[in-house]
């Protein structure tokens, strides 16, 4: 099995050459037949490297320890689910899953592209998608192998890392690498595109879809990340601006962006070149992420090593640099835009007000992420700049941001659109007032806080107004729950998107609640009695030894009662895992509701159990956060689907699963392309 | 038009303004150095300053007490040692020998106070995106945005 996983690698590096080649051979000779070779390669790769990852992951599942890999990273006694996350707990494993998944989504890619469009288009995405499969690939057969057998196989495994024991770990980096993997697919796209120098915008669609999935995909997996770092890492927090974390966001601001300006691109023809190289800086970022946390070259708290394969990546990142650069400027002209700009209090402008802002946050993440290595290249010393040089400037500019998405449904193209802007803030601005003084009354003298809170009212009543004004047009010849049904249904852009915007806010909440007003302390307590901790009365009652599967538990029971005299009983325990003595592992109990979290984390406790130190953390407005990831998804998804009810109307017709066919056989007419949206009143918009 | 461009060049100059000024105003407040013991040691400048400091914990003089949330140590250098009274959760993976990352001042009797530990993790690469950590309660308070109020 173990060599077929390798033979598989290696037909992989084949397929991808193949694929490369016959791209280029049917640019040369206009053969629809090359180009459809390439098109099975691409499939033949992402079939090869999928049965890598089943010989992989049988190799895991039965312990077969003639594998380096899985000696490393897993043992008996581990349960199988994380068996099956040690397929990514290290180098080789997470590379060859992210090109799996790369190669896969490739696969969808390359067979729904746009039947109309020329063979060198075409060709120009699956040479690129191949090329960048070939990498992976390459550097998983011969610098990263999981396959690479054990010196001498041992009688039981290493062990997972305890941290990595934990069930977000499962999730969080497939969902991750999929969102960093999926930016390859509108990169290609538009690389196709621009090689064919094509002056229309027809392609955005597709690829707009794609990044949209891939930002979905990005945003779960940061959103996972956060909370595994918060009842993992026992500190109490969820984001540290570490270096790996940061990785994660500056692709994620950059397709921000991009997901945002593409949208004036698609309806006004502008942004273009901006566009494009919004695009090339993502899919850039996403490699540069992963050099980053590859290469050691910046200390995290996180402690990486030193490793070879950043060379490889980092020579891969600027081949890509080079690539892009050339490609945009090569073809600048047919990119310039057909418009001009109209007005900065339209849509337009406020668009260009999010590029910018998101652009700024991109570059001040990016600049403090190097730092340490820029300082050290210009002054032999090394610096870090800390959270604070983060915060000071992310805090301001997000929150103006969520200010720009709160004005966001009142937005409308034209000469028209400051007047209409006035008119329709009247309300959402009177809602901010009340809000904003609402929670200075309520005793929250916090600047962010009130800000945050009349941001929030103001975009709730907003979206609220603009939705109920369809819903009551709409209502009044039609039942109204099919009326509501229609309206999302004939609009899935329209209201995913402002679905994503609450789930943002939300996440803004809790961010925001969670910062500003946290409470953490040291606790001292003895067996038996209490102490007042932020209007909580903590009682120890207990610390007592146990074993758990694979690891040896000291477990501290303590019951919080709040002011109004529920208790809830908190268990906070350190673990000692069998296969990894000389490190305990803290599993933090939280109480948790809408309006806080009781983040309880054993610190240490002396022999006998007479002094136990617990440190103590009410966190408000956590659950918002996660809330908020869940809205999010929820919208983007709505984004993604094609329209339901067309779906009914055409079911004699074969269909073909993936939207962005679905969207082609919809609206065939390259005009009707542009105005999906049926409800006349919304394409007035 | 014109006015449009004027007034797009003044946004653009009065955002960047802001954008920098909050970034040096962050940065001033924000920047640590990394230094060994021994460039620590043997240049004055940084006595006087909050630094982060990496080095090898001596097995002698080790005490470590998570319960009342302090360890004493020494911390070694290529060629010189500094004695280290550390406050706060002790992460999970300290003891003597290994390197660890401490970040605090010096006091006034030539012994270093520091806040902040981390741990380096003993093998190389452990986890897709993450790897392990071990962040102390100390960091938090000026990890969450709050702080940047």
């Amino acid at each position: 099995m173990n060599t077929l996983g390798e033979m598989a690698l290696s037909f992989a590096v084949l397929a991808s050459a193949v694929a490369i080649g016959a791209s280029m051979i049917s640019v040369r000779f206009q053969s629809a037949r090359a180009l459809s070779a390439a098109r099975w390669c691409v499939a033949a790769l992402a079939v090869m490297l999928c049965v890598s990852s089943v010989a992989l992951i049988i190799a895991l599942l039965g312990g077969d320890f003639s594998l380096d890999y899985v000696a490393r990273f897993t043992d008996r006694a581990l349960p199988a689910g994380y068996k099956l996350a040690a397929f990514w707990a290290g180098q080789e494993g997470s590379l060859l899953l992210w090109a799996v998944l790369l190669a896969v989504l490739s696969t969808i890619a390359v067979f729904t592209l746009n039947r109309q469009q020329s063979i060198g288009q075409s060709a120009a995405t699956i040479a690129t998608l191949s090329v960048v499969c070939a990498f992976f690939a390459l550097l998983i057969l011969f610098a990263a192998n999981p396959f690479a057998a054990s010196a001498d196989i041992p009688n039981d495994g290493n062990g997972l890392n305890p941290m990595l024991q934990d069930s977000a770990m499962i999730a969080h980096p497939p969902l991750l690498f999929l969102g960093y993997a999926g930016f390859t697919i509108p990169f290609a796209l538009m690389v196709g595109a621009l090689v064919a120098g094509r002056r229309d915008d027809r392609w955005i669609d597709a690829t707009r879809r794609w990044a949209l999935f891939a930002w979905l995909f990005l945003t779960i997996g940061i959103v996972l990340g956060a909370q595994w770092a918060y009842v993992e890492l026992g500190w109490g927090g969820y984001w540290a601006w570490d270096p790996v974390e940061n990785a994660s966001l500056l692709p994620w601001l950059t397709g921000t962006a991009f997901i945002h300006s593409l949208m004036v691109q698609q309806h006004r023809g502008m942004f273009r070149i901006w566009n494009a190289v919004l695009l090339a800086v993502t899919f850039v970022l996403c490699i540069f992420g992963t050099y980053l946390t590859r290469s050691g070259i910046v200390d995290s708290v996180h402690g990486f090593g030193e490793s070879l394969i950043g060379t490889f990546f980092l020579a891969f990142l600027l081949v890509v640099v080079v690539f892009s650069v050339g490609l945009i400027i090569w073809r600048m002209r047919s990119l310039r835009s057909q418009r001009k700009l109209e007005g900065l209090i339209g849509r337009d402008g406020v668009f260009l007000a999010t590029n910018v802002l998101l652009g700024a946050m991109t570059l001040v993440v990016l600049i403090g992420t190097i730092f340490p290595v820029i300082s050290r290249a210009f002054t032999g010393t090394s610096t870090t700049l800390g959270p604070p040089f983060y915060n000071k400037v992310v805090a301001p500019a997000g929150l103006l941001l969520v200010a720009l998405m709160a004005i966001g449904p009142l937005l409308s193209y034209g000469k028209e659109a400051a007047r209409r802007l006035a008119r329709g803030s009247l309300i959402p601005g009177l809602a901010a007032i009340v809000a904003g003084v609402a929670v200075w009354a309520r005793g929250f003298h916090n600047a962010w806080a009130v800000a945050c809170a009349a941001i929030a009212a103001a975009a709730l009543t907003a979206a609220g107004i603009d939705f109920a004004r369809m819903l009551i047009a709409r209502s009044r010849d039609e039942n109204p729950l099919l009326a509501l049904f229609r309206l999302i249904d004939g609009n899935h852009r329209r209201y995913g998107g402002q679905l994503v915007h609450m789930g943002i806010l939300s996440i803004v909440i809790g961010v925001t609640g969670s910062s500003v007003f946290n409470t953490n302390q040291t606790l001292q307590l003895t067996p038996g009695h209490s102490t007042n901790f932020a209007g909580f009365k903590l009682t120890l009652n207990s610390i007592a030894e146990g074993r758990g599967v694979n690891y040896e538990r000291t477990e501290a029971n303590v019951t919080a009662t709040d002011a109004d005299g529920s208790s809830i009983t908190l268990k906070p325990e350190r673990r000692v895992y069998d296969k990894w003595e000389e490190q305990t592992s803290s599993i933090v109990a939280i109480g948790s509701n809408w309006k806080r979290d009781l983040y309880l984390n054993l610190a240490g406790w002396d022999e006998g159990g007479q002094n136990v130190a617990i440190q103590a953390i009410v966190n408000p407005l956590v659950n918002w956060i996660w809330a908020g990831g869940w809205v999010l998804a929820i919208g983007a998804l709505i984004c993604l689907i094609p329209r339901i009810e067309g779906l009914f109307e055409k079911a004699a017709v074969p269909q073909r699963t993936f939207p962005v066919r679905q969207e082609a056989a919809k609206a065939p007419s390259p005009r009707g392309r542009r105005s999906r949206n049926p409800g006349p009143a919304v394409a007035a918009r | 038009m014109n006015s449009m461009r004027i007034k797009l060049a003044v946004g653009a100059c009065v955002f960047m303004a802001a954008i920098t000024y909050l970034a040096f105003a962050g940065a001033r407040q924000a920047h640590v150095y990394h230094l060994t013991v021994d460039q620590f040691l043997s240049d004055g400048q940084y006595r006087a300053q909050r630094v982060r400091l990496c080095g090898t914990v001596e097995t002698e003089h080790f005490s470590s007490s998570p319960a009342s949330l302090a360890a004493s140590f020494v911390l070694k250098g290529t060629r010189v040692e500094l004695p280290v009274q550390y406050h706060g959760v002790i992460p999970g993976l300290f003891q003597a020998g290994r390197d660890v990352v401490i970040e605090g001042q010096l006091n006034g009797q030539g012994v270093f106070a520091a806040d902040v530990m981390m741990t380096k993790c003993a093998s190389k690469y452990e986890s897709a995106g993450r790897a392990p950590t071990d962040k102390p309660d100390a960091l938090d308070a000026a990890v969450k945005l709050g702080s940047a109020s």
